[in-house]
């Protein structure tokens, strides 16, 4: 078997309510439309030409116009009462999901909204609710969407995770939502390279008529350079800091937790750290330990204490 | 069919099942389904016991592929028949409604399957995208300068789903902040979503009173547990703990010039105090404030309230404590 068999149900079970709806269609209209080959809508239409119901009979089986076939044209001529089946309540909740993390966000095309509200209504209840809104504001994701359309540079200013506010000319690329945050994926021309930027840190955003020369990159994902391994024990009331960083491993041992990951921002993890200091147990290697205590003794220093 | 083997591949045995089920007139026993259903039948028929075996299997596989693709298998037992469980499938209850989306709703939903892909509900997704797919009409599809993605894989979630439609309790193990790891009975009610983080909300048997769960805090598998249909949910799930809370007051921060970017953004400058300027931040909880104040490493400096002033020198002198001894240079 060459794929699961269920997606290929649902793929199978799609084409024949296609057919049903919309009559005669082209293989490379259903291959477009359902995202496989042509030859994989051949194989599928073979597929169902042999499936029906209990009989084995010609007339109990699925049924295409043969010479329409031939002509790389599907027509379907007898369903059997075959038809698409309902969502399952793990498919709405992963559609659901996924586009309530989309307008929760911020950083989805008006269409999102419309599209949520049309699943929830189909599914007829309500498993999920969406609280909170987005730092990012509509008016900077809208400059955005505009810029990509023109392919044009924009002059942001903006403040990095830690805290460096600085100006820069992006070639903006795609406006993506990565576990319900919003984000920029850009040519940075200041760093000379690719950079996914956190849209609610844009103070401004100023669309120039300056054309964009770098293509979006092909690799999906944070360009962010990992330096070292981090292991960090805690208290557990503290893990909250943690464990959303991407990539982190918790280890829950009952009054303590265990954390490793990979650092990509030396400075930034120390100062998450201090925001759980009295449930520090541990922290390694010495460069972030040394990192912490720097910056520990800068608050105090700056407090008289 | 399978062109080497000569077998029925599992997607067409099935579709042939599925079909047999809603097709007939009142129910299939499973010996009705093993003896005339198509895939089957190849090397299983006969009385020996690995044939049996092999059907069974294969039998409770498809139950679970076809209830994972939201068909409701119902069984019907019939005295007249010696009591034997009979199936069916109610096609009015398993038919797909079309949703009327427009191209560009159309393509955001395949953005909704971009978000899971490689996490465990990738799969889900994608087959809801297929369902929805079936009755729209192909047109040219907007090309959207949008993306997303989930980094975690959020496993729980899909378990969860499947017990709140059927209104099943579910049990798991919890990381909680407060306690150690613990197993959790639960009703569950509600899956909240607050910036992209999932929280499960419902009844907990052990503490009998609405809790709040961190999905991503569950450790190992979710598993349902109990009767389908053993209770109801509330008209108003209570969601307390996660909405925004009120602003609970202003704090005030001194921010060296060129610093504290974060915090300027968020509240207001008032003045100056020496080389320092002096911004006002309304917060909802002080905690906040003190991170950001903290993670500003000696940039910033509490001025009021005073909880606020001691919060920060009490956390950095404990960060001082813990990571004692070390040269700072």
């Amino acid at each position: 078997m060459t794929e699961r068999s269920r997606p290929r149900v649902a793929r199978l079970l799609g084409i024949v309510a296609y057919l049903e709806d919309n009559g005669a269609t082209p293989f490379s209209e259903l291959a477009d439309h359902f995202g496989v080959s042509v030859e994989q809508v051949a194989k599928d239409i073979e597929q169902l030409w042999i499936v029906g119901r209990p009989g084995g009979f010609a007339d109990d089986l699925i049924d295409f116009d043969y010479d329409a076939f031939d002509a790389g044209i599907a027509v379907i001529t007898n369903t059997q009462g075959a038809r698409q089946v309902r969502l399952a309540p793990r498919e709405g909740v992963a559609l659901v999901a996924a586009l309530s993390a989309m307008v929760g966000a911020g950083a989805a095309p008006k269409a999102a909204q419309t599209a949520l509200e049309k699943v929830v209504a189909a599914l007829g209840e309500q498993t999920v609710t969406v609280l909170g809104t987005s730092d990012a504001r509509a008016e900077i994701v809208r400059d955005l969407t505009d810029a990509i359309g023109r392919h044009v540079v924009v002059e942001l200013d903006y403040v990095d995770a830690g805290d460096h506010r600085t100006s820069r000319a992006v070639e903006p690329h795609r406006i993506v939502t990565i576990d319900g945050g919003p984000y920029l994926e850009c040519w940075c021309r200041r760093a000379n390279d690719y950079r996914t930027l956190r849209i609610d840190r844009i103070v401004t955003a100023q669309v120039t008529d300056e054309p964009a020369t770098t293509p979006a990159s092909g690799s999906d994902g944070f360009t962010l350079v990992r330096e070292y391994d981090a292991t960090i024990c805690l208290r557990r009331g503290g893990r909250w800091a943690l464990e959303d960083i991407p990539g982190v491993v918790i280890e829950d041992d009952g009054e303590l937790v265990t954390a490793t990951m990979g650092v990509t921002n030396e400075a930034w993890l120390a100062g998450r750290l201090l925001s759980i200091a009295p449930g520090l147990i541990s922290v390694e290697p010495l460069a972030l330990r040394t990192e912490v205590a720097r910056q520990a003794l800068a608050v105090l220093a700056t407090h008289g204490a | 069919m399978d062109a080497a083997t000569g077998r029925a591949v599992p997607e067409e045995r099935l579709l042939n099942l599925f079909i047999a089920l809603t097709s007939t007139r009142a129910r299939m026993t499973k010996q009705q389904i093993r003896s005339t259903v198509y895939g089957y039948d190849a090397g299983m028929q006969g009385g020996d016991a690995k044939a049996d075996a092999a059907f069974e299997r294969m039998f409770e596989r498809d139950k679970e592929d076809l209830r994972r693709l939201g068909v409701p298998l119902q069984t019907v037992v019939d005295p007249a028949d010696g009591g034997d469980i009979g199936y069916r499938i109610d096609a009015s209850l398993a038919t797909m409604e079309p949703i009327d989306v427009t191209p560009a709703e159309f393509a955001v939903l395949s953005l909704a399957v971009d978000y899971w892909r490689g996490a465990a509900l990738g799969a889900d997704a994608h087959q809801a995208f297929l369902k929805v797919a079936s009755h729209v009409q192909h047109a040219a599809t907007p090309e959207l300068p949008f993306g997303a993605r989930a980094t975690g894989a959020r496993a729980a979630l899909g378990n969860i789903a499947e017990a709140l439609h059927e209104r099943r309790a579910i049990a798991f193990d919890y990381a909680s902040s407060q306690s150690p790891p613990s197993s959790r009975v639960i009703d569950p009610w509600r899956i909240v979503m607050v910036g992209g983080t999932e929280y499960l909300v419902g009844r907990d048997h052990g503490a009998n009173a609405p809790r709040t769960f961190r999905v991503s805090r569950i450790l190992g598998a979710v598993r349902a547990v109990g009767e389908v249909g053993a209770f109801e949910i509330p008209a108003e799930v209570p969601l307390g703990g996660l909405t925004p809370g009120e602003i609970q007051g202003t704090a005030t921060v001194a921010l060296r010039p060129e610093a504290g970017h974060a915090l300027r953004l968020a509240g207001t400058v008032v003045g100056t105090d020496g080389e320092w300027d002096l911004v006002e931040v309304p917060y909802r909880h002080l905690d906040g404030v003190r991170s950001d104040v903290l993670a500003l490493a000696g940039a910033a400096r509490a001025v009021a309230p005073p909880a606020l002033v001691e919060a920060v020198t009490r956390f950095a002198g404990a960060a001082a404590d813990a990571t004692r001894g070390e040269v700072v240079g």
